[in-house]
């Protein structure tokens, strides 16, 4: 395993801002695989998971595990945004960019244009690429495999991860300006997982994620010797079609100790909302449809109108 | 002429989590029969100078309301500070959604607050006949007064970005991110929305927002709110057309303290020199930024830190005469 530099920028006044990544397995001109987590500074599910995976496959080409091998070359960059890592900033600490709103990037415009440019070169051409996001720090959302305007590779390819839920996206112009779009410009497949909520570390799903790229990479061939169950039962593909929101008719403080990833059904009762000033209940949430419990609020704090819950259907709405 | 000729009206209201309510608030100039046109500013709730524009606007029209109400028609709508948390609380983007609001246009009716927000200001401005949008850059950058116009609508705007007193009229190409914004979103949907950018975040500028002013009333008696006989404070100002073929960009080389050797707003020559980049740990000079063209320097940057690739200048190589 060597450790690289994905980009080496001076800085106002300390030495250096480097952004560094893991260029893991045999060498080829191209990686097959390009993981990436961290756009966003405060999404370290996703860092914790691949700097996690990054020590796994050094583990492994260093021969402790001997029934594994890695066939193909795998490039993991744990965090894009170390900067905003380092001092808690969901967004480009220095101008508050957005990262992944910086693409395709270019290498003379601005810094962050530079780092979106920096990032894109290195994992375009990877057969597969895969960027790892939480939502933000006020929503919880069940580990999941997001596709967006998917090919028909990438519809069967979401399903290799076993995660239970793959979402397909179709946003709106925005998504113009991600890494997943600049992306999905090469040849080769892209997938974006969504692992909990930003701020912190859930050590569950990111085991269960952390499971999901090795079955991915031993699936794909890239990890040889991978212990892999049959077929891909518990795999629900959802579009919005498939999706029962709801939203808060009114603020307060939202409690809840429902989980993510339950079966619930209908009517059953998920949480509730207090007036914050007089304590009174005055909304007792319940399911909108029976489902999974693909996402859930966290943040108490609560503004009218805003998203308290999703549930997906296994049949899509006509 | 109704009684109440102005009125502060709130349009779209949500409860916050303690006590306090979310409320987006317009002033409303009523002066009878005739055509309607909207000022809207802060949706980054960085960007002050419009803020200043609207009180400008709303002292002009009360008093000339006071000394000769026939002489306006139609009706004038005031939004001074559409991301009104964020002016709150001195935050670009909107708080506690950490989304820029300008990227989430046209909204929808439910869904995030952020496309309910929009959705609402949408509402609000839908069937008026102009809509100036006033932006303050950011804290980084100055800009000389300017309209920004999206080309797929140049045949429509240009006409009266012309009358607007200002200096320049930047044509930039059709880009898919900014059809998530408010000017986009309402001329998409016929209603006409002018762009204007000038000054710098977080301060005013009042000589811009003063020759701004004269250009808006100079536009609303083209449309017939302010009658014809007003006399209004000569244009002084007429714009330069730039377009992507003629702005040149300067982009830091290094990370340092950027500090300026020109003058903003004015005209620069190949070679001359902008500024310098200088550490503060040494005395040595780590870059200089020199103009590559003739020019004039309509963006330099006022925020000394840069970062590689951090924006410096901008340079309009004059391609035309004034007109």
């Amino acid at each position: 395993m060597i450790r690289k530099e994905l980009l080496l920028m001076t800085a106002p006044v300390r030495d250096s801002v480097e952004i560094p990544f893991h260029d893991i397995g045999p060498a080829s001109s191209h990686p097959e695989i390009a993981l990436v987590a961290a756009l966003h500074g405060d999404e370290i599910n996703g860092t914790y998971i691949l700097a996690r995976l990054a020590d796994f496959l050094r583990s492994v080409e260093e021969g402790n595990y001997p029934t594994l091998t890695l066939r193909k070359r795998v490039l993991i960059v744990p965090a894009v945004n170390v900067m905003g890592i380092n001092t808690r900033s969901r967004s480009w600490p220095f101008d508050k960019n957005d990262l992944n709103r910086m693409f395709p990037g270019s290498p003379h415009g601005e810094t962050t244009q530079r780092i979106a440019y920096a990032v894109l070169e290195a994992t375009k051409k990877a057969r597969y690429r895969i960027d790892i996001h939480s939502s933000s720090a006020d929503f919880e959302e069940l580990p999941q495999v997001r596709v967006y305007y998917p090919t028909d590779a990438e519809k069967a390819g979401a399903r290799l991860f076993g995660l239970a839920a793959i979402m397909e996206r179709r946003p709106g112009p925005v998504f113009s300006t991600t890494l997943m779009n600049s992306w999905k410009v090469w040849p080769g497949e892209s997938y974006l997982l969504t692992v909990g909520y930003a701020g912190n570390i859930q050590l569950k799903h990111c085991q269960d994620v952390f499971n999901a790229l090795v079955t991915f990479l031993g699936r794909t061939g890239i990890l040889e010797g991978v212990t892999l169950q049959e077929g891909d039962q518990g795999v629900f593909y959802f579009t919005r079609g498939h999706e029962a929101r709801v939203y808060a008719e009114q603020s307060g403080m939202f409690v809840s100790d429902s989980q993510v990833g339950r079966w619930i059904t209908k009517g059953q009762e998920l949480g509730y909302i207090y007036d914050s000033f007089n304590g009174n209940v005055h909304t007792k949430v319940t399911a909108p449809a029976t489902g999974l419990l693909t996402g859930i609020r966290r943040q108490p704090l609560l503004f009218q109108g805003e998203l308290l819950l999703r549930v997906c259907t296994k049949v899509a709405k006509q | 002429m109704p009684e109440l000729f102005k009125t502060v009206e709130t349009f779209f209201t949500l409860q916050m989590p303690y006590c306090e309510n979310l409320e987006l608030r317009r002033t409303v100039f009523r002066f009878g029969e005739g055509p309607r046109v909207a000022v809207t500013s802060g949706i980054h709730g960085d960007e002050l100078e419009g803020l200043y524009v609207c009180h400008l606007l709303a002292a002009w029209l009360e008093q000339l309301h006071a000394t000769s109400p026939a002489s306006l028609r139609g009706t004038v709508e005031l939004y001074p500070a559409l991301n009104t948390l964020g002016i709150d609380t001195l935050t670009r983007s909107l708080p506690v959604f950490d989304t820029d609001l300008n990227r989430n246009f046209p909204g929808s009716p439910d869904g995030a607050i952020p496309h309910r927000i929009a959705h609402a200001i949408m509402g609000s401005l839908a069937g008026a006949d102009l809509v100036i949008d006033i932006h303050a850059s950011n804290i980084f950058l100055r800009e000389i007064p300017q309209v920004r116009i999206n080309q797929e609508c140049a045949d429509k705007l240009v006409p009266l970005a012309r009358m607007m007193n200002l200096d320049l009229i930047w044509l930039h190409s059709a880009v898919t991110v900014l059809e998530s914004t408010i000017a986009h979103s309402l001329n998409s949907n016929g209603v006409p929305c002018l762009v204007v950018e000038m000054g710098v975040g977080m301060r005013i500028t009042p000589e811009y927002c003063e020759q701004l002013v004269t250009g808006i009333l100079a536009v609303w008696q083209e449309l017939g709110i302010i009658a014809p006989e007003v006399r209004l404070t000569p244009q002084l100002h007429h714009p330069l057309v730039a377009d992507d073929s003629n702005v040149h960009y300067l982009n830091a080389q290094t990370s340092g303290l950027f500090v300026p050797s020109a003058s903003h707003w004015t005209d620069v020559h190949k070679g001359e020199l902008l500024g310098t980049i200088v550490s503060p740990h040494h005395g040595g000079i780590l870059s200089q930024l020199r103009s590559p063209v003739d020019g004039i320097l309509f963006t330099l940057r006022e925020y000394p830190i840069v970062y590689e690739g951090s924006l410096v200048a901008r340079i309009m190589a004059v391609k035309q005469r004034r007109i």
